[in-house]
């Protein structure tokens, strides 16, 4: 018997445990495979693939109750979370930044890590591409920045990362060789190489793909500004990028440090349910077992996660077994149930996805949510 | 019933989520990583002429890309397909042979375990076995023990209301008997008997190197006889985490009969001491050990989706301080570490674990797994213990008899 039973493991199901966690709770976490978060950015976007802030994004969610006070708290939350875990996160909810993604394009976003630089309206950017890394196409990112910010001017630079690999080799792969100093200066030394070819002086922002180191990330957006003299960013995009695998590494340690006890490759495949109240869930990894807790946290991710799916007859739940109307909320509300993220249903996804400033929020509000109503609950029972 | 082939390499969207999770992709592009040997590998064969790729050497067999794929996909049941294939596509190693074959060099190695464990010691010896077996000669090996588990205990049969039928595997038994011996106590100390049946090595080194025949046999051979006991009510428990993948998950991948009864009746030796907890049944008299320990989970503990047993059970004991170390693979790997041209990748894949001792700097570290705790020998200067030698201390401290 667990305090909180969590089901999924993106950013919503790992910040919930965690969250859960540092009340005191005991804490277990089913997932199914690793969540979509290796597959995301990295960075916290409010409306997803469009302009907007807090308030345009609450404006569109007129059936949550968050106050200025909660909002505020929930971000403060994940930034000293982060901070924590050594990758600190920065920026305004209220004012969203302007960020280049893989493709070229620009993209909106509250939260984002010091690896990431916002793209100026004008002076000189340089985008650097990786030979090996057929994801990242420099001269096809000019074309697509170019048309956004039409007063910059852009040039590109490839060079090779001096290694083969007997795989496809991802900006994962080029994070992990950059750690290495011996990678780094010879990349270093190619941009040298041909800045001094194109005669180019003055670049005021260098674009290189999402792969600027993993632990050591910090130490090498250092030297690469001082080497390059200019401002870096990563460009986001193209799973599985470093952006979003730092965050990804870091908060699964956490998991486990913090005693999380995780159910890993193990599906739930039903639930009992009584008197509104989930009372077990049956999971299997290859055996069933019954598995209990006082408080279950659903972050299955909605259709993109696997929580619920399309079907000829509509919309189903596919995780708890229980039924769902057309928009993925639950017919009849269970009360030790609490929905984050993606799981609370299409009305608070775009394109399938929900933000990622929704989820922190959902996350937090859920945790903060349920730890008020047992305190409740006990008084009644005590 | 008739069984389904297994399909799942359609399901993969080739997200890439199984070579993020690989530790050996994580550390090394000569190996063609998980993603490429497993479902793609298999599209581009399946009904047509094999393709032997070499690389596949280089996978370990951890299973964090089952672990961790979003869609279901078995791929180390790929894997160890490809495994077969390039072992008889390129002819079985002699150095292969023998790591896989556990058992074996565990029967002799104990007999003659005085003189095996200073050989292994003398530089001289190691420097030869390098030169002409291709062993790492840094590599560190397990100790022998001549009264090996099987010299110690002979029991066939429990006569309690519980009763367990112990698998206890190639490294407790011959290795670590210490090991087998506590869970034997501490299963006393809980009014159970503990019968040993018959049983050959589980078959994982096999498959690892690319024996599947001889693994499939291993496991033929153990799921009869363990069926003889659970059949009669016996809950069969384990202590190394491998040996109990085995049990519950890689028999039924290979298809072998009876073993999706057996998987049913098999625990890792921590889940079963919880099962009792949680029905009042555990003999919680624990005297309290003051002392703060990191915990290595062995990836193949991950795998059975268990949570975390062994933290469980030893937060029972008063004063006792244990936290999980969270650093993925050990990189050991059971026979992968031992050999000279994966020795550097191995110690390069241990390096989280290594930090993060070095880190919570606990007083020794605890693991299920014999060959993640060679690892920690190799790598840390930090004693390492089964989670049943140390429940077994706090039984015999509180006067259980």
């Amino acid at each position: 018997m667990y305090d909180y039973i969590v089901i999924g493991q993106g950013l919503t199901g790992m910040l919930s445990a965690i969250w859960a966690r540092e009340k005191g709770a005991s804490v277990a976490l089913i997932s199914q495979g690793e969540g979509r978060i290796v597959q995301s950015t990295g960075v916290m976007d409010l409306i997803p693939a469009e302009k907007g802030n807090i308030v345009k994004m609450m404006e569109g969610y007129q059936n949550h109750s968050w106050d200025k006070t909660l909002i505020k708290n929930g971000i403060d939350r994940f930034k000293t979370l982060l901070s924590r875990l050594g990758y600190p996160y920065y920026g305004d909810i209220y004012n969203p930044i302007e960020i280049i993604t893989g493709s070229g394009h620009l993209k909106s976003t509250g939260l984002y890590p010091e690896t990431i630089h916002p793209i100026p309206e004008k002076g000189h950017v340089m985008v650097i591409g990786f030979q090996e890394i057929a994801d990242f196409q420099p001269e096809y990112i000019k074309g697509n920045l170019r048309k956004e910010r039409p007063g910059l001017n852009i040039s590109t630079i490839n060079i090779s990362l001096g290694k083969r690999a007997l795989r496809t080799m991802t900006q994962l792969d080029a994070a992990r060789m950059l750690e290495d100093r011996e990678n780094r200066e010879y990349v270093l030394k190619q941009i040298k190489e041909q800045l001094s070819v194109q005669m180019t002086t003055s670049i005021d922002l260098f674009i290189f793909p999402s792969s600027l180191g993993i632990l050591q990330w910090k130490m090498i957006i250092e030297e690469f500004k001082e080497k390059l003299q200019a401002q870096v960013t990563e460009a986001v995009g193209m799973p599985p990028n470093a952006t979003a695998i730092r965050l990804y590494e870091g908060l699964k340690k956490e998991i486990s440090r913090q005693g999380v006890r995780l159910y890993a490759d193990t599906q739930v495949i039903g639930s009992k349910v009584e008197n509104d109240i989930v009372k077990s869930i049956i999971i299997k990894n290859t055996v069933s077992r019954e598995l209990k807790a006082k408080t279950y946290v659903m972050a299955t991710g909605g259709v993109l996660g696997g929580g619920f799916e399309w079907t000829t007859k509509g919309l189903k739940e596919k995780v708890l077994g229980v039924k769902i109307n057309q928009n993925g909320e639950y017919l009849s509300p269970i009360k030790n149930v609490y929905t984050v993220g993606a799981s609370q249903g299409i009305d608070v996804t775009k394109h399938g996805i929900t933000g990622g400033v929704f989820s922190i929020l959902s996350s937090y509000a859920a945790i903060e949510q349920a730890v008020k109503e047992e305190k409740v609950y006990d008084q009644n029972a005590g | 019933m008739i069984k389904m082939p297994d399909n799942s390499f359609d399901q993969c969207l080739k997200c890439n989520t199984c070579v993020v999770s690989c530790p050996v992709s994580n550390h090394s592009l000569e190996f063609g990583g998980p993603k490429h040997l497993g479902p793609e590998l298999k599209r581009l064969i399946e009904n047509q002429e094999i393709i032997d790729d070499p690389s596949v050497e280089y996978c370990t067999l951890c299973g964090n890309c089952d672990i961790s794929c979003p869609e279901g996909v078995h791929l180390t049941h790929f894997i160890i397909e490809g495994k077969a294939t390039h072992s008889m596509a390129s002819g079985p190693r002699f150095r292969d042979k023998i790591l896989s074959n556990a058992e074996l060099v565990g029967k002799l190695a104990s007999t003659f375990a005085p003189i095996t464990n200073s050989l292994m010691n003398t530089k001289l010896v190691r420097v030869a076995m390098q030169k002409n077996m291709g062993i790492h000669a840094k590599r560190r090996f397990p100790k022998y023990e001549f009264k090996n588990f099987n010299r110690r205990y002979k029991k066939k049969t429990a006569n309690t209301e519980r009763k367990v039928a112990y698998f206890s595997g190639c490294y407790a038994t011959y290795n670590a008997p210490g090991v087998a011996e506590s869970f034997v106590d501490v299963m006393g100390f809980n009014g159970i008997e503990v019968a040993i049946p018959d049983q050959h090595c589980c078959g994982i080194p096999m498959l690892a190197n690319g024996r599947i025949d001889q693994a499939k046999k291993n496991a033929v051979y153990n799921v009869n006889h363990l069926l003889e006991y659970t059949r009669k009510g016996y809950d069969v428990v384990l202590t190394c985490s491998s040996c109990t993948l085995a049990l519950k998950k890689e028999y039924i991948t290979l298809d072998i009969d009876g073993a999706e009864e057996l998987s049913e009746h098999v625990y890792d030796a921590g889940e079963y001491l919880r099962i009792l907890n949680e029905k009042g049944q555990m003999n919680t008299n624990l005297a309290s050990i003051d002392s703060k320990s990191g915990y290595f989970a062995p990836c193949h503990m991950k795998a059975q989706g268990i949570g975390n047993p062994a933290m469980d059970i030893l937060e029972l004991i008063p004063n006792y301080q244990i936290q999980d170390l969270a650093a993925g693979c050990c990189g050991q790997c059971g026979t992968f570490g031992f050999k000279e041209e994966k020795f550097d990748l191995s110690l390069k894949m241990g390096t989280s674990m290594q930090e993060s001792v070095v880190e919570l700097d606990p007083d020794y570290t605890v693991t299920e797994c014999g060959m993640c705790k060679n690892q920690l020998d190799q790598m840390t200067d930090k004693p390492v213990k089964h989670p049943m030698q140390i429940l077994s201390e706090a039984y015999q401290k509180a006067g259980n008899s």
